[in-house]
């Protein structure tokens, strides 16, 4: 890995080149908040520059206002010989400079292919649209970039990692000088992460300069050149992609942190969930899942790894009532059940937290309190017609202190909050109420660090007081760190299992193709 | 720390600047109490029987009808829908409602109050099932509300043509109007005791109960709703039957004040209420909203109508105010 980077880095890319984008002294204020402070820093051509840091280190304000999205308070950027500040998107486009933020511009009831060609179509005779020639340059695009994609479906048909396909084949019409990426592999598949960090290997000899939001720290060595650590709106430092983790963390975080994951529980009890042969009803003539079985005991954390798309999530939804099990039974603490509606689900002890906070998960103009004791009126300790403030109160500062969000944030719309503090309330949500059984599909979705150690922390938590969790994650570091045992599931079947002694990323890895 | 520091350095100017930040940050809950005020202003100016305690008393005694609506729309926007047959319940009410009375007090001379319990019971039957349609529409038959409530209008006003055969109808007790039309309690009329005790029940039901919770949370997301266990479907259907009933009380408290049922009496009522829900800055989307804001915009609304009476505006200009008000609000509420 790490000679082949140098080898693309040092061909095409004649030394002293100077910087596609200075940047000088940027800040920005807020009120009274400084989001960005007088952060200097150059990006060069061929070269991958990550952007770490916590949620509301700032990494989203620099990159908005690169992008001509935003306007700084001060400072200037530089490109070539001119310098000062993008007024538009559309300015910091004419500068050769795309991105791809984590909320896509699509339209989602439009073709790939229209989508692609959105804003500038190719006309045929009469000045009318030209179709032919409209997918005839979508499907040039797409295989120049590698991807596999059909022109003529439909942006709601496709998974958000094709989804983020079309939106960087948009970017890549004109070809650009600097791309900026926020968190592109947040919402992919293994796989399809995969497949962008070796097309951004390809960017990159191409002498394009690229800017990399990520939390995820496993991609910095695999794909950066220099990491820029930011920490309340300032630069802490700029390192090289070969850092060793523990650094970058005591960069972001300013403390040490010996380690990521908790120690999972060791004695595990009697069974809490068991799905067996569960096989799910067929949507668009393909089955979803067929013949899974596991069985999750009290005090275990059970995890499901695989590719997006391949069943996993599926299957933790039909233990809610979500989907229609077909075949097969599932029992909670030993008693088979039929579960049609979540509430029958959350009656008999068992909890599902849904991957898309923000489709799924939160209200997000309603404030966090609201959201965090919504089922705990009709099933938890706050039961039932009136509300009570008091015992409200009570519950949720508890709630929030479990799982370390700051309480004075709970009069606040959810939708005002970092992605980590709102994936924290999702998580909240879980435990206001008495669950013995808990499904979390993607906890950790998309969330900074200090984020994710407190949902791990209440995730071992949870398995120490004895509840039986089943994990469902894409982040396949994150499921070795966490859990007891791992089941890959492959095209809606389990193919391996494999027991926590045994972990091999690159043995679990295969199993998933 | 840097922020004291700074506003030392730029010293007073600043605290302009801070004021006018936080106007333009809190534009949209100050739009409301900046139009009411405004309203106040100009039509003080405009007539100096305007701001007259007799003239503010009528003003409020004529928007109960309006109020009483608009709580109902609250609540089913609130839960992300609108009812746009609201209208043509309070049409149909007035006009069933008044031939029930009619009908009853004709076989009943001697007990003016049956009747009106009557014709009250038949108001409820028809508000009810008017929203129970609605809500099984919109929740079982996934109709958006928009379609489903405006084909239901068409329906409900229909049937009110039907039965009136487009004449007024007479003949209801006169006790009616003496008590739900004009009568008074403490010195107090009686529509407004019942709207005030209405804006109460709305307030307690949406703010301090977990149906309330149900109906913003379903509004705010309707899947992550459902994800928690609530009964989505249901909460909808409730949702309906609350704004049908409302609408079919101010129904029959609007024909005990006209003495006749009426088949138009609703028909700038859908807009109208929608329009007071807008002003007071309940989002279309669902999930936003407080009920004694309604109340204000509500007042708002028929201020304005007041005040272009008392300056000699014709009745077609003040429709077109209150259409070009809801467009003015919508337009803050955007930006």
């Amino acid at each position: 890995m790490q000679t082949a980077s140098q080898d693309l880095r040092a061909a095409p890319v004649p030394g002293g080149q100077p910087p596609v984008l200075r940047v000088r002294d940027l800040t920005k204020r807020y009120d009274k908040n400084i989001a960005l402070d007088h952060v200097s820093l150059d990006f060069l051509p061929g070269e991958v520059h990550v952007l770490f840091g916590e949620n509301g280190a700032g990494k989203s304000t620099l990159i908005s206002i690169v992008a001509g999205a935003n306007a700084p308070s001060d400072g200037y950027l530089e490109i070539g010989d001119k310098k000062g500040a993008f007024q538009s998107v559309g300015e910091s486009q004419a500068c050769g400079i795309r991105a791809v933020f984590q909320e896509f511009s699509l339209i989602p009831y439009r073709t790939v292919a229209e989508n692609i060609v959105l804003g500038a179509e190719p006309l045929g005779r009469f000045g009318l649209l030209s179709k032919s020639a409209a997918r005839d340059e979508a499907r040039q695009l797409i295989a120049d970039l590698g991807f596999n994609l059909d022109v003529d479906a439909r942006i709601a048909s496709l998974t958000r990692g094709k989804q983020q396909m079309v939106e960087i084949c948009k970017a890549f019409r004109r070809p650009p000088r600097l791309l900026i990426l926020d968190e592109p592999t947040a919402s992919l598949s293994e796989q399809d992460s995969l497949a962008l960090l070796e097309l951004l290997r390809r960017f990159r000899a191409n002498g394009t300069a690229v800017i990399y939001v990520t939390h995820r720290m496993h991609e910095i060595p695999a794909i950066g050149d220099k990491v820029s650590v930011l920490r309340d709106g300032q630069l802490i430092a700029t390192v090289g992609a070969d850092t060793e983790e523990d650094e970058l963390i005591r960069l972001m975080t300013g403390r040490q942190m010996s380690k990521i994951y908790p120690k999972p529980r060791d004695p595990v009890g009697d069974v809490g969930l068991a799905l067996e042969n569960v096989t799910l009803a067929a949507e668009r003539g393909v089955t979803q899942v067929r013949n899974a079985s596991v069985s999750v005991r009290a005090g275990e954390i059970v995890g499901i790894a695989g590719l997006v798309g391949c069943g996993k999530s599926e299957l933790a939804q039909a233990c809610f009532g979500l989907r229609k099990i077909t075949g097969g039974t599932l029992r909670i603490k030993d008693e088979e059940v039929r579960i049609a509606t979540p509430g029958q689900a959350i009656d008999r002890g068992l909890w599902y937290s849904p991957s898309d906070r923000r489709q799924e998960g939160l209200a997000l103009n309603r404030s966090v309190r609201e959201n965090i004791s919504l089922s705990s009126y009709s099933f938890g300790p706050l039961k039932g017609w009136w509300n009570k403030p008091a015992r409200e109160s009570q519950l949720l500062a508890d709630l929030a202190g479990q799982v370390e969000l700051d309480p004075g944030r709970l009069n606040h719309a959810v939708g005002d909050l970092s992605g980590g503090n709102q994936q924290k309330v999702l998580f909240a949500k879980s435990l206001g109420q008495e669950i013995d059984v808990f499904v979390f599909d993607e906890p950790t979705v998309g969330v900074d660090i200090g984020a994710c150690l407190s949902i791990y922390k209440c995730l071992a938590a949870l398995s120490a007081k004895g509840a039986a969790i089943l994990l469902v994650s894409s982040n396949l570091p994150e499921l070795m760190g966490l859990t007891h045992r791992m089941l890959v599931m492959s095209e809606g079947r389990f193919v391996a299992e494999f027991q926590r002694d045994d972990y091999d990323e690159h043995r679990i890895l295969e199993q998933f193709f | 720390m840097n922020s004291s520091t700074a506003a030392e350095i730029e010293g007073a100017g600043a605290r302009w600047g801070q004021a006018l930040s936080w106007l333009i940050r809190n534009r949209q809950s100050l739009a409301l109490p900046v139009m009411f005020l405004a309203a106040l202003v100009i039509f003080s100016l405009g007539s100096e029987r305007f701001l007259t305690a007799d003239n503010l008393t009528n003003v409020g005694r004529q928007s109960v009808y309006l109020l009483i609506v608009s709580l109902g729309q609250f609540i089913v926007i609130v839960n992300g829908g609108l009812d746009l047959s609201v209208g043509s319940v309070v049409s149909l009410t007035s006009v069933v409602g008044s031939l029930v009375m009619a009908a009853v007090f004709a076989a009943f001379p001697d007990a003016p109050m049956l009747a009106i319990a009557a014709g009250f019971a038949m108001s409820v039957v028809i508000g009810t099932g008017a929203g129970v349609l609605n809500g099984l529409g919109v929740s079982f038959l996934r109709i958006p509300p928009f379609m489903m409530t405006l084909g239901m209008s068409s329906v409900l006003f229909g049937v009110t043509l039907f039965m009136s055969a487009g004449r007024p109808i007479y003949g209801m007790p006169p006790l009616l109007g003496e008590i739900f039309g004009f009568g008074r309690l403490g010195g107090f009329p009686v529509p407004v005791l019942a709207a005030i005790a209405l804006v109460v029940i709305v307030y307690v039901v949406m703010e301090w109960t977990r149906f309330g919770r149900h109906i913003y949370a379903a509004g705010g997301n309707p899947r992550a709703a459902a994800l928690s266990g609530v009964r989505t479907g249901r909460v909808t259907i409730a949702g309906f039957v609350l704004c049908g009933l409302l609408a079919a009380v101010s129904g029959f408290l609007l024909t005990a004040r006209l003495g006749t049922g009426e088949a138009n009496v609703g028909s700038s009522l859908p807009l109208e209420s929608i329009a007071a829900c807008v002003i007071s800055g309940v989002a279309l989307a669902g999930g936003q909203g407080r009920t004694f804001s309604v109340m204000i915009g509500t007042l708002l609304i028929l201020l304005v109508q007041n005040g272009l009476n008392l300056m000699e505006v014709g009745a077609y200009a003040q429709t077109m105010a209150t259409g070009a008000i809801l467009i003015f609000a919508m337009a803050i509420a955007r930006h």
